[in-house]
């Protein structure tokens, strides 16, 4: 506990600022990678936000913004956390014209609800990351989350139209608008998508909204290799098609897809018996969509690779599987390490291939699954049970991994168990000047308090 | 310009490479918008080494550069304010790579849009931002203003496309900022920059997506007796689930202008049409063309035609392509606007623009991206008649508040530059605009880079936020709301 | 909004000058060009320079600050009015219909007006164009004299001994046509009767290089003519047709030589009055233009000009007969400048060509100046060659096994061209390629 709460003179003003049902001393549920934070607050509107911010930013006291809480493990460990600042009291659709296809959302708004309502109009966000229950819009734009449609709409910085925030001296911005079309000032969205909370706190985001498909279908095509997969991919992108999501899956990946089921015998994985027993075969997930000619056609031109076709509730609950991937493996494995990769794309091959080796090497078992045609690869290494790997052993992991990536290519570490976080560098490389990114975080939170060490700035 | 800074300007770039006599300085005081004014010097760089010597030596002397790519940009972005050097990138026009393996290609910012699509087509790909100017327009230009064009409809602006630049910082740092890959770690500096209006950093090197090249286009032509109708047609497509790659419209007065010039086949008794393109997938692009057509039609479309083949295409679209210069047959003088309203206020807006144009008594031709509520009104004037140049300045205004009355903005794809700087107070508080200058700060703390030009200063924002005109917004008789 | 800066149109009032007889620009002809920066990259010195003052773009500028007074006619507006080509191909390229090639040609009408060139490049300028071209009588002689030169070995006198170098002479001297053992002079006056049925009755212009140095290229256009039923009379007194003069700016030469031939080919009863060089067509097309403030002759300019017809838009109008032999080969068209954007014949070269058997390579960049440009790469002669470098870049990216064209200048320059690369691709005049499918 730090000497915040027992002098009780922050909760007080803070109090003042949001009121006194709305600050809450924190208990252990909200640790972030292992850092309590001494109050909870709930601001109700972005004005409170900007109060609580400035406060906070006289005082120097170091502020973490939290949506609902399923991303706040990503990152580094946090220096110092005084305040965590929960959006979940800026709720709500503020603005949705179906007939302009755009919507203007608060922060802490769960990203299923604003699908839900879209979905009346038949609308929706092409947007499927994990825990969409759980997970709020301005923490989805926050970190840059993704999932498997992000192969034909992008990610949602390609679709967040407006942004509204507060800054850590308390004033309140925005960038950006309710137009599909603007160039009138600097994209602040682009750059408040991914900042993970360094440079403000969001309150608010507007998007485009896309027509609903009205059907679609899912076409699992089985490689016996690797590099017969790649030539499928390569097939398909040199094609007309135009799926909505290709997903690469490689052997062990199939195992975290099926239904839940009691997590293996820690036998099975003995090092006696390598981690290749399972199944060799690599899955690429192709998801069309279209009238049933075009489907038609799809089955036509995939006749010889497809083993299967999945459609209705098989398929809608496949592809939620496979946005919750990275979390079913932690569920299933409490001391995995899972990488995201940003990859140019010919890189996709040999990064699977890498991670596969690289795993058997420090006694880990690979699981690789992502966007084949983005390079947007997860990672997932689980530990063996029969021999718990040691905290140096993920860095060694990590860095050799990191070491046998193709040029322009980069992995961060998304989630491990904090005790190896401080063996590594956990954002790892990027091709972004790192000075630069420093002096934007500079210009608007001068003081540092916002998410302080955790993130790359 | 100081005898001192042309001669190191000489030795950095060459003989050749400067000018600093005043009749050939004039001729960089303009680009194809409506503001002017003369640098102090032009220099042509030919590398990013030199590009750095240079903003090393203006940053020594604390001389503004303007960097500038083929000058073919409305808002005055290119146009050196208080005698600044003109940083010409026309010579760095080198396509650098095209590896199609990771469908990207790397260019310098000299690179004509269009050869870039011109130089992929052979491997099946393309570069989809495509501005009307793109046979002349430069990449580096495109990433500054961050541009559009009719298919970014579908396809997304010159942002969406950009994965990695090269940028030579106001001291002379060159820095990265992403690559090839489809995004990096950390900060998207890279899709901050773009757009940026040439106010944080001169970029020397771009990496862009390569897009497939569809299977199957097709455009339509939608022939409208009044202009309400087509207004509806673009609500009612946009809210029929279908995205078309384009979604143009050419009132009837632009229809008769273009057609005088390039015969691209619009009936020239048209109140109005729709320019529709589809592309994809043949069966998808059947479907669309049948749908999009059953839309036209209920909306009270006298005919929809749709192109015979690809000559006819190519008309269709050089006419919607050459729309801004055919005015110049017409009018000695116009003045392009770039509103931007959300799409189920085009019918109003249109309505509003056709009184004002009959309040002052001035053309007021309409040839805009409708699909994303992008308008283009021009102006015409003869500004050889001071009241009629006083008029096009107050019908300007008006349509002005009128998008941002409907919640726009004042620009979709021009960008602010010199020429909306003043409204920018308009749009945002002086909150979000002082955010936005710490942020450009954080790159051009001295504001050598293209200063004055976006952001205007902070201290006369309040005096220069006169009120807007109240716009009308009770739609005019026929339109439906 | 009380500082209205945002919305201020800058935008300069010319004055109205009264339409002027002295051949200056007029601001109905400026005012069109609305600077959008369209034409830009289809200049070819744009390309090779960078530069705005050498756009078409700029250049409109200059002249438009010139005409007003702003700027002075001094020696930049003369050189970047200079470097013009004259190709055009920014008219293709402008939406607003600026009809630049009238407007450069007032410009330089203007400088011969009133720019004092250096003296003794004033003196080459008017015996070149005043003396030499003009008069049939002193160009045989000139061209009788650099036969001696060609032929008795000074030349090659000239080229070993390093001479030509040493004057800096070696590209331009290259670039010198061959000149005929027999001229076409013989010919003029004459009638060549149709061969078969008989489809029309034109008249030729035999041009004024072509007399000396292609005559072969007439013979040849004429035996394609006669092949297809065309009667060809090749009138007497006709002279050359201006074209020159009027790109120079020597627009009062370029009227007398207009006048006359109107006078000569007017005289008879013709359906077309044909000519075999790009130049000289899209010239006699504008004699209107040329004429325009001559009451006496402008209705008269206007017939001519809607009667003359480059041999291959005429031949493919009709259509050709069936070939004797086709010329099975790869064939490369360059489109010459005054043919393709001065003219818009694009697609009429080409069909000729697939009549007579050959298969057509598209070069890239085709509306693209080779740098020849009448005689730009004499008095341009470094720009010419850059220019010419991208052009033989577009050719070497092909496989052809010719090259053809269909104007006498682009033969010159594209033959050049290749002897500096050291290759041998045959550069051919569809005229040339069509004789020999017809004999």
């Amino acid at each position: 506990m730090s000497a915040l709460a027992e002098t009780g003179s922050p909760a007080r003003e803070l109090s003042a600022i949001v009121g006194e049902q709305n600050v809450a001393a924190s208990d252990s549920s909200v640790a972030i990678n292992g850092a309590f934070p001494a109050l909870t607050v709930f601001p109700g509107s972005a004005e409170e936000v900007a109060a609580v911010l400035a406060f906070a930013n006289t005082r120097g006291l170091v502020v973490a913004p939290a949506g609902g809480f399923t991303k706040q493990d990503i990152g580094g460990i946090p220096e110092q956390v005084d305040i965590l600042l929960r959006t979940e009291r800026l709720g709500g659709i503020q603005k949705y014209d179906p007939g302009d296809l755009t919507v203007s959302v608060s922060a802490g708004t769960p990203f299923a609800e604003v699908q839900r309502t879209l979905g009346e109009h038949h609308q929706w966000l092409p947007y499927d990351a994990a825990n969409l229950e759980r997970a709020t819009v301005g923490g989805c734009v926050a970190t840059a989350a993704s999932g498997p449609l992000r192969h034909a709409f992008g990610g949602l910085r390609d679709f967040c139209i407006g942004v509204q925030f507060a800054t850590a001296d308390g004033k309140m911005g925005k960038g950006g608008g309710m137009v599909v079309k603007n160039v009138a000032g600097y994209d602040l969205m682009k750059l408040m998508t991914g900042s993970y909370g360094t440079l403000a706190v969001i309150t608010r985001a507007n998007f485009k909204v896309f027509p609903r498909p009205r059907q679609t279908r899912t076409f699992l095509c089985n490689f016996a290799s690797l590099d017969e997969t790649l030539r499928f991919r390569a097939k398909i992108l040199a094609s007309p098609l135009q799926p909505i999501c290709l997903e690469i899956l490689s052997p062990r990946t199939q195992d975290y897809l099926n239904d839940p089921q009691p997590a293996r015998d820690p036998d099975d994985y003995a090092p006696a018996q390598p981690v290749s027993l399972a199944s060799k075969i690599w899955q690429i997930a192709l998801r069309a969509t279209g009238s049933d000619t075009i489907l038609a056609r799809y089955k036509r031109e995939l006749a010889g690779d497809a083993s299967r076709e999945l459609d209705g509730a098989a398929e809608e609950q496949f592809w939620r599987r496979i946005s919750q991937f990275e979390y079913t493996i932690l569920t299933r494995h409490q001391n995995a390490m899972v990488l995201y990769t940003h990859l140019p794309i010919s890189g996709v091959g040999t990064v699977a291939q890498a991670v596969e080796r690289i795993a058997s090497d420090y006694n880990f078992i690979p699981a690789v699954l992502g966007r084949a045609a983005t390079g947007n690869l997860i990672a997932a290494f689980m530990p063996l049970s029969v021999d718990p790997p040691s905290a140096m052993q993920y860095a060694n992991c990590v860095s050799a991994f990191r070491g046998l990536l193709p040029t322009g290519a980069a992995a961060e570490v998304a989630h491990c168990p904090k005790e190896a976080k401080p063996h590594f560098d956990v954002w790892g490389t990027t091709p972004t000047d790192i000075t630069m990114m420093k002096a934007v975080k500079k210009a608007i939170d001068p003081n540092n308090i916002l998410n302080r060490g955790r993130f790359i700035v | 310009m100081e005898a001192s800074v042309l001669r190191q300007l000489k030795k950095i770039a060459g003989n050749g490479a400067v000018l600093d006599r005043p009749e050939e300085l004039m001729m960089y005081e303009y680009d194809a918008g409506v503001d002017k004014s003369r640098p102090g010097a032009v220099v042509f760089a030919q590398n990013t080494r030199q590009v750095s010597e240079i903003m090393r030596l203006a940053w020594q002397k604390k001389i503004p550069v303007v960097p500038r790519g083929a000058g073919t940009g409305l808002s005055g972005g290119a146009i050196a304010r208080k005698e600044a050097i003109v940083l010409s990138l026309a010579r760095m026009n080198k396509i650098l790579e095209i590896d199609v393996a990771n469908q990207r290609a790397v260019v310098q910012p000299g690179v004509v849009n269009l050869e870039v699509s011109n130089a992929t087509a052979k491997y099946g790909y393309f570069y989809a931002p495509d501005p009307s100017s793109q046979k002349a327009c430069t990449i580096g230009g495109n990433v500054s203003e961050n541009s559009g064009g009719p298919h970014t409809l579908a396809l997304g602006v010159t942002v969406n496309h950009v994965t990695g630049l090269e940028v030579v910082l106001p001291e002379g740092r060159v820095i990265r900022l992403g690559g090839k890959a489809q995004d990096s770690t950390g900060l998207d500096l890279t899709g901050f920059f773009v757009g940026s209006e040439g106010t944080m950093g001169v970029v020397t090197e771009i990496t862009v997506k390569l897009t497939r090249l569809p299977e199957h286009v097709t455009t339509l032509l939608g022939i409208y007796n009044t202009i309400e109708d087509a207004a509806n047609t673009v609500v009612a497509i946009t809210q029929s689930g279908i995205t078309p790659a384009a979604l143009e419209m050419l009132d009837g007065w632009m229809v008769r202008c273009v057609e005088a010039n390039v015969h691209a086949g619009y009936p020239e008794d048209a109140a109005a049409v729709l320019l529709i393109e589809l592309e994809g997938m043949r069966e998808a692009v059947e479907e669309q063309a049948e749908a999009v057509s059953a839309v036209c039609m209920q909306q009270k479309a006298r005919e929809v035609r749709r192109a015979r083949d690809e000559k006819q295409r190519q008309l269709l679209w050089l006419g919607r392509k050459t729309a801004f210069g055919a005015v110049g047959r017409v009018s000695p003088s116009y003045y392009t606007q770039d509103g931007v309203i959300p799409r189920t206020k085009v019918p109003y807006t249109l309505a509003e623009i056709e009184r004002i144009s009959k309040h002052y008594g001035l053309i007021i031709g309409n040839v805009f991206h409708a699909g994303d509520g992008n308008l283009h009104p021009l102006i015409l004037f003869d500004a050889r008649d001071p009241v009629q140049k006083e008029n096009s300045k107050k019908a300007a205004k008006e349509i002005m508040a009128c998008c941002l009355n409907f919640g726009g903005s004042i620009t979709g794809e021009h960008g602010v530059g010199m020429e909306k700087m003043n409204l920018m107070p308009a749009m945002f508080t002086e909150d979000d605009l002082e955010i936005m200058v710490r942020l450009r700060n954080a790159f051009n703390p001295e504001s050598i880079l293209n200063p004055q030009k976006m952001i205007p200063d902070l201290r006369y924002c309040r005096e220069i936020t006169g009120p807007l005109p109240k716009a009308k917004v009770e739609p005019a008789p026929g339109v439906r709301v | 909004m009380s500082s209205a800066g945002a919305f201020e149109p800058h935008v300069h009032i010319p004055d109205l000058k009264p339409v002027t007889p002295d051949d200056r620009p007029t601001w109905e002809l400026l005012s069109t060009c609305v600077h959008c920066g369209l034409c830009l990259n289809h200049c070819p010195t744009y390309k090779t320079l960078g530069m705005e003052m050498d756009s078409p773009r700029g250049r409109i500028y200059q002249i438009l600050q010139v005409n007003e007074g702003q700027m002075e006619m001094g020696e930049a507006f003369v050189t970047h009015i200079d470097r013009c080509l004259g190709c055009v191909a920014c008219e293709t390229a402008c939406p607003s219909g600026v009809k630049y090639g009238r407007i450069v040609e007032r410009a330089r009408s203007q400088i011969e007006q009133k720019y004092p060139r250096p003296w003794l490049q004033k003196k080459l300028r008017d015996l070149f164009y005043r003396r030499v071209i003009p008069n049939f009588g002193t160009l045989s002689f000139v061209a009788r004299l650099a036969r001696f030169y060609q032929r008795s070995g000074l030349q090659t006198l000239a080229r070993k001994t390093g001479i030509t170098k040493l004057l800096g002479m070696s590209n331009v001297e290259a670039l010198a046509p061959q000149i005929d053992s027999e001229f076409f002079f013989s010919e003029i006056g004459k009638t060549f009767p149709a061969l078969g049925e008989r489809r029309g009755k034109v008249a030729f212009l035999a041009g004024c290089i072509n007399n000396v140095a292609f005559s072969h290229l007439n013979r040849a256009t004429i035996n394609v003519l006669t092949q297809n039923g065309i009667e060809v009379h090749v009138p007497a007194g006709q002279g050359c047709c201006g074209a020159l003069h009027a790109h120079a700016g020597y627009r009062k030469e370029a009227r007398e030589l207009a006048r006359n031939n109107i006078r000569v080919f007017l005289s008879g009863d013709y359906d077309a009055i044909i000519t075999n060089a790009a130049g000289c067509g899209s010239n006699m097309k504008e004699y209107d233009d040329l004429l325009e403030h001559d009451p006496e002759y402008l209705e008269q300019a206007r017939k001519f000009a809607a009667k003359t017809k480059d041999v291959t838009e005429y031949l493919a109008g009709m259509g050709v007969r069936a070939p004797k032999k086709r010329i099975n080969r790869k064939v490369a068209y360059q489109d010459p400048c005054h043919l393709a954007n001065a003219q818009r014949i694009k697609s009429q070269p080409r069909e000729l060509l697939s009549a007579i058997g050959c298969e057509l390579v598209e070069l890239p960049h085709q509306d693209q100046c080779c740098g020849s440009a009448g005689v730009y790469n004499v008095s341009q002669n470094e720009l010419s060659m850059k220019i010419l470098d991208a052009k033989m870049d577009d050719v070497q990216s092909v496989s052809s096994d010719i090259v053809a064209t269909a104007n006498v200048g682009c033969m010159i320059q594209l033959r050049a061209g290749m002897q500096q690369r050291g290759m041998n691709t045959p550069v051919r005049h569809v005229m040339e390629l069509m004789e020999e499918a017809y004999s």
